[in-house]
């Protein structure tokens, strides 16, 4: 059977549209309060060391100064999102390049950052550790001695150095399965740190009155967890503290975290006015929470048809100086290294590792872009060696309905074949291709709707013009106009009658915000269990009206449907309008609601073609063909372009984008040395939509913010290979790699 | 020291005191509160902050706000008329040019600079125009087809 829906299913214009396009919405560098003053911090140019001392005497007397503040200033908490371990300043220690040391504010940026140069500190350096190996060696310097004292540490701390969490997944007796297997295949990966590159940085304002109250606009997509961790910091009440809404230049996970909002306040406090912070793109590049380096160790035991039956994992990943800036403290998508196949026996490690780097964080689908380069790479190294074509090798192996996860887990509803026969359709897979030096590569991986807790209400004026109340950030990918969309379908109105407001967080208990492809889930359902509250409510007022029982009215195309002889059709509009006699007054429907795992997940299965340079070792990405296993698609503008947003961040992983570490200080610090992809670098892309499933957020929609963006490392990797032969184990894919490999290959030619 | 500036800002002739070192940027956002203009990098990479000088897209981060004496810029809140939206707006909203939003206002006029001067700009030259301006979110490929549809509109 097909619902025809009135709205969900069209490209409805997101609403904040013109008010962008405009230049009118307001970002975070955008507030402007009376009185205001601008701060800015100085960071430690040492990965390890001790602070000998620290002099902010003349930074204090400089003009315009009204504020200048060290570690011992403040209290000693740490802070985190999960696990505490981060100081708000640092006090005796510093563990990364670009840690704060000392802070300013004063009346105006100039000020502000002469009087940094006034800040006099003494370090004595420290013996540092920048490899993740080799931090969990005994010999090397251990950074977080004091660890079980750590508030936050969900299980103890590995009894190896710097090891801060160890996780296992698995299933099955893996050495039995390595002893049945004909073949045993090992090989090991890397991958890069990696900034987010939204394009707005980092930034904060906030306000505190006489009593203590305290007010903050901040970019950051999970409100509600921000001002938990700020009331564990601060030592005072969550109810003492307002974040209001504000647009988010852009998140890819990286804007969950605290960042300088802690230390904020405590500079609003100290100069008695407030305070407004903005990171440069030099800070965000050199100290704000990048994507997490990993690397990977796969052993994989298969029979010589080609039938996986044991994989063995680690990964260990470098997590920088502190673990403060994830929700959990581990990567969730680490469990993935299984793949997207039927494997009997299986067993994963991950580590948290801390160094002397930059403290790691999340971007989009934590862990799996790593995670699935290293299995979709491995995958076809060993069809190379088995002499299987790697379409083939995947097909024989792919997780199929009733199967069991590599976990031990199960999903309704497996369509991960059909994506894989997609992709190898649409792309033309195993034709001649046109052109000396051009490959093929498929990777394949999966992201399921993620769960949270939401709150929404639905209120109906006397015009029968509706509005949304949810204190969901926008972080620019259209959720307010999915929303809307899901609400105007299910009270069947026009979708302009329906418009979005955004609380702050006195509004509601709580809301999870954006991230883990879980908006459209959660908080879709509950915009959706909102406005069938109101619906509710309204048959009922109708029914009172006009003298029946609700039963007998019903609600279609904007008006309700009496039942009887004759039956009447009554607008909207008209009983909203007799019921409601005060003007401003509303009829609101409401639902508080906490969603439970997704019992389906979305495959996508990817294949990029390229051309690459055998001279320079240049790769061209040609086309990208990402085919997607989804439910109903409520706006398939904004659907789409979540796809191609998060295959080009893809690539840029994929090809182009490292922040370059020695010793951990990162040295491409503009974004003219930090290449994200630009417009002459997008290659052609194919997108193919099965035919919609179901899924668990309204109307059988699913979640796609990440999806496309995991498994496009791990086709480019594969495509590079199957055009000239070279395989390249570490991201990023650079020429010079590419060209070593070359080179390897013809070595090794008898 | 402060010294006066004189130039038209969005058709308003406009005299202000503003710091030697200030940039347009800066200039524009701090003393004239027009913040649609925006900062990313702050180095001329990134083409968040790109306005038109004397109808030439420039990165205003990059320009001293003292260079623009007696000239005339026109910022993303100068280019709406009593009519509406400028084409290129509209088209931006409407084909989902636009994600978070933060690059938009620099797209845009990168594209309306290019239109002023190409009202049939092939796909190619479109690409060209909006070359150094990053968008992280859209992967850029209903960014062109936004500016084509303006273009498109746009033509007698
Ligand atoms: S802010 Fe001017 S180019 Fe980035
Ligand atoms: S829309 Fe977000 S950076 Fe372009």
């Amino acid at each position: 059977m097909t619902t025809a829906f009135t709205t969900v299913g069209t490209p409805v214009a997101r609403a904040e549209g013109p008010d962008k396009v405009s230049g009118q919405t307001l970002y975070t560098a955008d507030v402007d309060l009376p009185g205001m003053l601008w701060g800015k911090v100085l960071r430690s140019p040492f990965p390890h060391a001790r602070i000998v001392n620290i002099d902010v005497s003349r930074a204090q007397e400089a003009p315009g100064v009204r504020a200048a503040l060290t570690g011992r200033d403040i209290p000693p908490a740490l802070v985190g999102r999960l696990l505490r371990d981060c100081p708000v300043l640092a006090r005796d220690r510093v563990r990364f390049v670009g840690e704060k040391v000392a802070a300013v504010a004063a009346d105006n940026p100039e000020a502000a950052q002469e009087a940094l140069l006034l800040i006099d500190v003494e370090y004595e350096e420290l013996p540092a550790v920048f490899d993740a190996s080799e931090a969990m060696q005994a010999s090397a310097p251990s950074l977080h001695p004091d660890i079980e004292s750590y508030v936050g540490l969900p299980q103890p701390p590995s009894p190896m150095n710097n090891v801060f969490a160890h996780n296992r997944w698995g299933k099955g007796e893996v050495e039995q399965g390595f002893r049945e297997s004909d073949r045993v295949f090992e090989h090991t990966f890397s991958a890069q740190l990696m900034h987010q590159g939204y394009i707005e940085p980092h930034a904060c304002v906030v306000r505190v009155d006489d009593s203590g109250r305290v007010e903050m606009w901040v970019n950051n997509k999970a409100p509600f967890n921000l001002r938990s961790q700020l009331s564990a910091v601060w030592d005072i009440p969550e109810n003492r503290i307002t974040l209001h809404p504000i647009s988010i230049g852009g998140d890819f996970g990286g804007k969950g975290s605290f960042m300088d909002t802690p230390l904020c306040y405590y500079l609003a406090i100290h100069s008695g006015r407030p305070v407004k912070m903005v990171m440069d793109y030099l800070q965000e590049l050199m100290a704000a929470n990048p994507r997490h380096p990993a690397d990977i160790a796969l052993k994989t035991g298969v029979k010589n048809d080609g039938t996986l039956l044991a994989r063995e994992a680690s990964v260990v990943f470098n997590s920088g100086a502190y673990g403060a800036f994830k929700p959990r403290v581990y990567l969730g998508g680490a469990d993935h290294l299984g793949g997207a196949y039927q494997v009997p026996h299986v067993s994963i490690d991950s580590y948290m590792v801390y160094t002397n780097n930059v403290p790691c964080g999340h971007m989009r689908a934590p862990a799996k872009p790593q995670v699935h380069f290293a299995v979709e790479s491995h995958m076809d190294m060993i069809a190379a060696e088995l002499g299987l074509d790697p379409y083939e090798f995947r097909l024989r192996n792919v997780i199929r309905q009733g199967d069991e996860t590599p976990t031990g887990g199960s999903w309704e509803e497996v369509r991960a074949e059909e994506t894989i026969r997609r992709a190898a359709q649409a792309s033309g897979w195993g034709q001649p291709k046109d052109r000396p030096n051009a490959g093929r590569g498929m990777a394949i991986s999966d992201q399921p709707p993620g769960a949270g807790q939401s709150e929404a209400s639905v209120a109906i004026d006397a015009e029968g013009k509706v509005e949304i109340r949810m204190a969901l950030w926008d972080t620019g990918t259209g959720a307010h106009t999915m929303l809307r969309q899901v609400v105007a379908e299910e009270l069947t109105v026009p979708v302009d009658d329906v418009r979005f407001t955004v609380q702050n967080t006195d509004a509601v208990a709580f809301d999870s915000g954006s991230g883990g492809s879980r908006v459209t889930y959660t908080a879709g359902q509950t915009a959706l269990g909102a406005a069938r509250d109101l619906k509710a409510k309204l048959v009922q007022q109708a029914a009172g009206l006009y003298e029946t029982e609700k039963e007998y009215v019903t609600l279609q195309g904007g008006t309700f449907v009496i039942e009887g002889t004759p039956a009447q059709t009554v607008p909207i509009t008209e009983v909203t309008a007799r019921v409601i006699s005060e003007p401003g007054n509303a009829i609101i429907g409401e639902m508080t609601y906490s969603a439970t795992n997704s019992p389906v997940t979305s495959y996508c299965t990817q294949v990029a073609e390229v051309e690459v340079d055998p001279e320079t070792g240049q790769v061209r990405v040609e086309k990208i063909v990402t085919v997607h296993d989804v439910g109903a698609i409520i706006n398939p503008m904004t659907h789409q372009g979540q796809i191609e947003g998060g295959v080009i961040q893809g690539m840029g992983y994929a090809l182009m984008e490292e922040l370059v570490a020695e010793e951990g200080r990162i040295s491409n610090l503009t974004l003219g040395d930090y290449k994200i992809p630009t417009m002459p670098d997008i290659p052609k892309l194919e997108t193919v939509l099965l035919e919609p499933s179901t899924g668990p957020a309204p109307f059988q929609s699913k979640g796609i913010g990440e999806s496309s963006n995991v498994p496009v490392a791990g086709a480019i990797a594969n495509a590079v290979y199957d055009a000239v032969g070279a395989r390249v184990t570490s991201l990023p894919i650079t020429p010079e790699k590419v060209l070593r490999a070359i080179r390897e290959r013809e070595s090794n030619k008898p | 020291m402060k010294r006066h500036l004189n130039l038209t800002v969005n058709s308003e002739p406009r005299q202000i005191l503003v710091e030697p070192y200030y940039s347009l940027l800066d200039m524009l956002r701090d003393e004239l509160h027009l913040t649609g203009t925006k900062k990313g990098c702050d180095e001329g990479d990134c083409g968040a902050c790109t306005v038109l000088l004397n109808g030439v897209p420039v990165t205003s981060c990059l320009v001293l706000a003292h260079s623009a004496h007696d000239a005339e810029v026109t910022t993303v809140e100068g280019l709406a008329t009593r009519e509406g939206l400028h084409p290129v707006q509209q088209a931006f909203a409407e084909y989902g040019g636009l994600q978070c939003g933060f690059c938009t206002p620099g797209l845009i006029m990168s594209a309306v600079g290019l239109l002023e001067k190409n009202f049939d700009p092939t796909e190619e030259e479109v690409r060209y125009a909006i070359g150094g301006n990053l968008c992280r979110c859209t992967g850029y490929t209903k960014v062109v087809q936004a500016i084509m549809a303006a273009a498109e509109q746009a033509r007698p």
